[in-house]
C-alpha cells in the first residue's frame, strides 16, 4: 500500500524535475553561458533522462523512477548577423554573426505537456492507492 | 488464505492457529506471542511508535514546506497521507481492541 504511494511520488518528483529543465530552457532561450575560458557561448537546451529506481522496488517487480542524468542537447546554434553585438564572432567565415541558443520551442512545449499529463496520471494512481487503503480499513470497521 | 498466498508468494501468511497463542497451555506467564514471538501488547506499542514517527516526519516535512525549505510538495503531501493512513489503521485496530475488551468485560461470573 505504501510502496505504491512511494512509487507514484517518485514519478511526481521526476516529472517535476523534467518540467524544471523545460522551464530553464524556455527562460534561457536567448541566454549566453560563460564557458571555462571566459568565452560567451550560446545556452544549450537541457533534457533529463529517467531510469527505474530499484531502491523502491517491490517483490512484484514494480520499481520507482529517478532522474538518471541531465544531458545537454548539442545542436548547432542559431547565427544572427549583429556585428556590433559585444559577443559577435570576430574572425573566420562567421565574422559579425552572434551565436544564439537553438531551442526548439514546439518540442519543449510538447515535452511540458507530456510531463504535465504524466504528473496528472500519477496523481490519479495515487488517488486510487489512497482509496484502496481506505477501503481496506473497512474490513475491521 | 491459500488464495492470498498464491497472489503474493512473498507474503507468507501464518496459519490462523499460530497467530493468537493466547489459548490453553499458556498459563505460565501472562499473554505470550506465537512460538516465541512478541506479545500482542508489544506489537501494538511498536505500531504506535511507528505511527508516531510517521506523524513527526510529516510534521517536519510540512514545516519545511511552509517555511520555504527545499522540499518537493508532492513528497510532503505523500508523507502526510501516509501518516494519516497509518493513523486510521491504528485507530481501527484500537477500536477493535476496545470492542473485544468490552465484550469480555460484560461476561457475567
Amino acid at each position: 500500500m505504501n510502496s505504491a504511494l512511494d512509487i507514484s511520488t517518485s514519478a511526481l518528483v521526476a516529472q517535476r524535475v523534467r518540467l524544471d529543465a523545460i522551464a530553464g530552457n524556455m527562460a534561457n532561450m536567448s541566454s549566453m553561458v560563460r564557458d571555462e575560458n571566459g568565452q560567451m557561448q550560446p545556452y544549450q537546451a537541457k533534457f533529463v533522462v529517467f531510469e527505474t529506481d530499484e531502491t523502491l522496488a517491490t517483490s512484484s517487480g514494480a520499481a520507482g523512477v529517478k532522474v538518471s542524468s541531465v544531458e545537454t542537447d548539442e545542436v548547432e546554434p542559431l547565427y544572427r548577423y549583429q556585428p556590433y553585438h559585444p559577443h559577435a564572432i570576430q574572425s573566420g567565415p562567421k565574422t559579425g554573426y552572434v551565436a544564439y541558443p537553438n531551442i526548439n520551442m514546439s518540442a519543449e512545449f510538447v515535452d511540458a505537456l507530456v510531463a504535465t499529463r504524466a504528473y496528472e496520471a500519477n496523481v490519479g494512481v495515487l488517488e486510487i492507492s489512497k482509496a484502496m487503503g481506505q477501503q481496506t480499513l473497512r474490513i475491521l470497521g | 488464505m491459500s488464495a492470498i498466498g498464491a497472489i503474493n508468494p512473498a507474503l507468507k501468511l501464518a496459519p490462523a492457529g499460530s497467530i493468537g497463542g493466547v489459548g490453553a497451555g499458556n498459563a505460565a506467564g501472562g499473554v505470550q506471542g506465537a512460538a516465541g514471538g512478541k506479545p500482542f501488547k508489544d506489537f501494538m506499542l511498536d505500531a504506535l511508535q511507528e505511527v508516531n514517527t510517521m506523524q513527526a516526519d510529516a510534521d517536519q516535512a510540512v514545516h519545511q514546506l511552509v517555511t520555504g525549505g527545499d522540499v518537493n510538495p508532492a513528497e510532503v503531501l505523500t508523507a502526510v497521507q501516509k501518516a494519516d493512513m497509518s493513523f486510521r489503521m491504528m485507530m481501527q485496530i484500537r477500536n477493535k481492541l476496545v470492542e473485544a475488551y468490552q465484550e469480555v468485560s460484560q461476561i457475567r461470573i
